[in-house]
């Protein structure tokens, strides 16, 4: 498995594309000097191509770590080619992960230059372990043989070199990390474990496949490379439900937003906020991914209250207090049968509760409990997103005067751990979200109502055709 | 009374079968000249077992891992006849397990004589092909020739006959079930390598062979269970999306679930293609979830045409990139057949026909309180014009094999 990175800062990146790219062929033109070229040449070059195939499609597993069988490809080669030419046959094919076709289209030169120079220097490393067991499995018949008793030597070999590639691949992009971005790449073991047993599972693989192919004969090369697409499909097919998953839910919020203007865009920050708050709490991996689509949803609820309710200035009475909850309960009731949505939906429908257990509680979930942190950090954000646009009953807070609220309902209405988390977060993104004009809540009020007289105005005059604007326009969708 | 057909069709085919095709491979030789009877017991028995065992497909069928070892005994017991009794006496344990595990009379009888044909179409053209080749191919290559065109004369075989047998099912066309036994061809390639792989590599590798075998079956069984789930996804998900305009009060309660369900039927009875019945499952589910904007007043006010439900409801489809099609689907429903006067629109998808005809029926039952009998009236009669009479005709098909309307 092998990751890549997704951005790097104009600063610091010559340098390092330089130095990696320059290492990366420092390293093929000494392996070219030590080593025999990989023979038959054909047959390096469909390891080559297969490598390259599943080093462009590699699958996002989840947090910017991406996942590919590669490592089976390269144990695979670096088996079939012998400890003489099987280290360069391995380095050399990392060259073809370099280059993918987004890279070609989008004019991104410097990431390819760094991933070519550490996908060599990796596969370099592991194919330098696995020779030494390859010799060690050596037989006494002159040149270097393999026979059928020795194979657990090459299996074990692979595995363990597949996991000597993992760990020199993670090392060296969390190093480039540190470097370039000043960020820790900081993974819990859990998480490095799981990745780690795949990587040794494709590297096991990828040794036994070669050793087939030395003892049984080249009847074995149609199998092998039928096994690489099968394990191709694996990972594809990861890809195709996570694209089902996260399309479906694009839909939900779509038809939220064709229902309610103002909440356009909305849940689109309010997930920003929240996976900011997340990643400053130390959330990765599934968790975050979690979060993120919980903010996605938190408001799908509203789908089927009447807009009237949604976009009522003042207080509910009563009645349509009820009405409102009923609807919020049913659209919640319907997400909970997705399997995939159930806890996200758990999130979603508490994101009104206050942390001291006041508020409005959803579904399961009774009054006076703490809600889970992971509500508790949407509600921040929810709010924050509610200060710092402009609603039909006020204009946009600054972001500052948002953050002074925030942290004065901290530790009743908030989680004070949340507030802290999101306000270090917002600092170190050095960005402002919030209106440029500082003005104060008393201010804000008395343009909100000059605003509000605008957009009914506004409303009468675009009659029939004002919800479905916003989704022709699509454009401009982001806040 | 199909069913009953199908059952005492299959159960005389099969026997039949069995006889033939041992009879046929071992070039009438007797039982006592098997080579390996230990091996012909043991492969028999795991041709049974493997047959009992199904996974998912890419068509969202369940296919059986018969062929895995049929491949793998095909090579390794190498003698026709011990191949030709280890593949009937292995059919038939699997058959004896089948009918005492279930009393109902299930399609499986139907299945069970599209495979046993297949398997022995395969075993005949295994051995020709050996024949033929084994002068030109060594080192293994000459197995795996044979084996290569073995495995798809199986698999067309297979697809042959599944549609065939599904012929005596008036509501399934032969071109729907022949279509979607072809789409199977992925898990088909893995199982029959993993018995190649088994079949090739055991003389040498010995136990290795084992975790060698099960590598592309394994990938590939964790592909299909994913895609599964890709698939339990969408439809969860697009029937959530589709009620939330019933919950709101905005389209009458079970009006799109009933749209798909009736929409589905006419699709395979019309013989569309299956990934076109797939998209055709989503749009039909969601042909109404442009409803969500009517609680909106100033459209309530100003008025609004079926296009306009059509065209939000699209919008909102087009936000999930894999939903492309479907939204084109949702789109066209509103389109008339052919207005007065004008050519008809041959851009018209079929499948956005087929919503506008299964929709039509279900408003003129479940909200205008018309019998089945008036509402498919109703349709007739606005064939060509507003609906498509092919499509009228096979709603009318379809009613009729459901027993609501009389012949």
């Amino acid at each position: 498995m092998s990751r890549g990175l997704s951005q790097i800062l104009p600063t610091t990146k010559h340098r390092f594309a330089v130095g990696f790219a320059g290492a990366g062929i420092a390293t093929l033109a000494l392996l070219w000097l030590v080593q025999e070229p990989p023979q038959p040449w054909w047959l390096w070059a469909a390891f080559a191509a297969a490598y390259a195939v599943f080093s462009w499609r590699s699958v996002e597993v989840n947090d910017r770590l991406r996942g590919s069988p590669g490592a089976m490809v390269t144990m695979t080669a670096a088996v079939v080619f012998g400890p003489g030419a099987g280290i360069l046959a391995a380095a050399s094919m990392a060259a073809f992960g370099l280059l993918t076709p987004e890279d070609v289209t989008g004019r991104r030169w410097f990431q390819p230059a760094v991933n070519f120079g550490q996908l060599v220097l990796s596969n370099a490393a592991s194919a330098v372990v696995l020779a030494g067991f390859l010799w060690l499995a050596d037989g006494p018949a002159p040149g270097w043989t393999l026979s059928a008793g020795r194979l657990w030597i090459v299996v074990a070999g692979s595995a363990i070199a597949a996991l000597v590639q993992g760990i020199v691949n993670f090392r060296l992009v969390a190093f480039i990390v540190d470097r370039v971005y000043g960020q820790k790449m900081t993974k819990p073991w859990s998480h490095l474990i799981q990745i780690n047993l795949g990587t040794v599972a494709m590297g096991f693989l990828g040794g036994l496949l070669g050793a087939a192919y030395l003892l049984v004969g080249s009847v074995m090369l149609p199998f092998i490379f039928i096994v690489f697409f099968t394990g191709y499909m694996a990972f594809e097919s990861f890809a195709m439900l996570r694209l089902a998953q996260e399309s479906t839910l694009k839909g939900f919020i779509k038809a939220l937003e064709a229902k309610d203007l103002y909440t356009r865009g909305h849940t689109e920050r309010v997930a920003m906020y929240s996976e900011m708050i997340g990643r400053e709490m130390g959330f990765n991996g599934t968790r975050l991914e979690r979060l993120r689509w919980a903010a996605l949803i938190h408001d799908v609820g509203k789908l089927a209250v009447p807009r009237e309710l949604i976009r009522k200035r003042g207080r509910l009475d009563e009645h349509e207090y009820d009405v409102m909850k009923r609807h919020v309960h049913l659209v919640e009731d319907l997400l909970d049968h997705i399997e995939f949505l159930h806890p996200m939906v758990q999130i979603a429908a508490n994101h009104h509760a206050h942390y001291d257990g006041r508020g409005y509680h959803g579904a399961g979930h009774g009054p006076g409990e703490t809600p889970s942190v992971e509500a508790c950090i949407i509600a921040v954000a929810d709010s924050f997103d509610a200060m710092t646009t402009t609603r039909s009953y006020r204009v946009a807070m600054s972001q500052r005067y948002a953050l002074e609220e925030l942290r004065r309902h901290a530790g009743t209405q908030f989680d004070p751990e949340v507030v802290e988390a999101f306000i270090a977060a917002i600092e170190r993104s050095g960005r402002n979200f919030g209106s440029v004009l500082e003005l104060t809540d008393e201010e804000a009020r008395k343009m909100a109502e000059e605003g509000v007289a605008a957009m009914r105005e506004a409303d009468q005059v675009h009659g029939r055709d004002f919800p479905v604007a916003p989704l022709e326009r699509r454009e401009h969708s982001h806040g | 009374m199909a069913e009953v057909r199908i059952r005492v069709a299959s159960v005389g085919m099969f026997g039949m079968l069995l006889v033939a095709t041992g009879v046929f491979l071992g070039g009438g030789s007797a039982v006592g000249e098997i080579v390996d009877p230990v091996g012909v017991l043991l492969w028999a028995i795991v041709i049974a077992v493997a047959h009992l065992l199904d996974v998912p497909t890419p068509s969202g069928h369940r296919i059986n891992l018969g062929i895995g070892p049929a491949v793998a005994a095909s090579i390794l017991l190498a003698e026709p006849l011990d191949v030709a009794v280890a593949y009937s006496v292995g059919m038939a344990l699997a058959w004896i397990v089948v009918q005492l595990r279930t009393s109902r009379l299930g399609r499986r009888d139907g299945d069970f004589l599209a495979e046993t044909v297949a398997m022995a179409a395969y075993g005949l053209t295994f051995f020709w092909v050996l024949d033929a080749v084994s002068e030109d191919f060594q080192g293994g290559w000459e197995h795996l020739v044979s084996l290569a065109a073995a495995g798809t004369v199986w698999f067309l075989v297979r697809a042959i006959v599944s549609a065939l047998v599904g012929l005596e099912r008036a509501d399934l066309s032969p071109r729907y079930l022949w279509l979607l036994a072809l789409e199977d061809w992925t898990v088909v390639v893995a199982l029959i390598s993993a018995g190649g792989l088994f079949a090739l590599s055991w003389p040498v590798l010995k136990l290795w062979a084992f975790p060698l075998a099960l590598v592309p079956y394994g990938f590939s069984h964790v592909a299909f269970e994913r895609y599964d789930s890709t698939r339990i996804t969408y439809s969860q998900t697009i029937r959530a999306l589709a009620q939330i305009p019933e919950v709101a009060g905005l389209a009458p309660i079970g009006h799109s679930y009933r749209t798909q369900d009736l929409a589905m039927a006419m699709a395979k009875e019309l013989g569309l293609h299956p990934s076109e019945v797939t998209w055709l499952e989503y749009a039909s589910m969601l042909h109404d979830v442009g409803r969500i904007t009517l609680n909106e007043p100033a459209i309530i006010k100003a008025g609004y045409t079926d296009e306009d439900i059509a065209r939000w409801g699209s919008q909102i489809v087009a936000e999930a990139p894999y939903l492309d099609h479907v939204s084109e689907l949702v789109a066209q429903q509103y389109q008339p057949y052919r207005t007065p006067g004008t050519e008809r629109d041959p851009d018209v998808p079929i499948a956005s026909k087929i919503i506008k005809v299964a929709s039509a029926y279900d408003q003129g039952v479940n909200e205008m309180g018309l019998s089945p009998i008036e509402a498919l009236e109703r349709i007739h009669q606005g064939s060509a014009y507003e609906y498509d009479p092919k499509i009228a005709a096979s709603l009318r098909r379809v009613l009729i094999h459901r027993g609501i309307v009389a012949a």
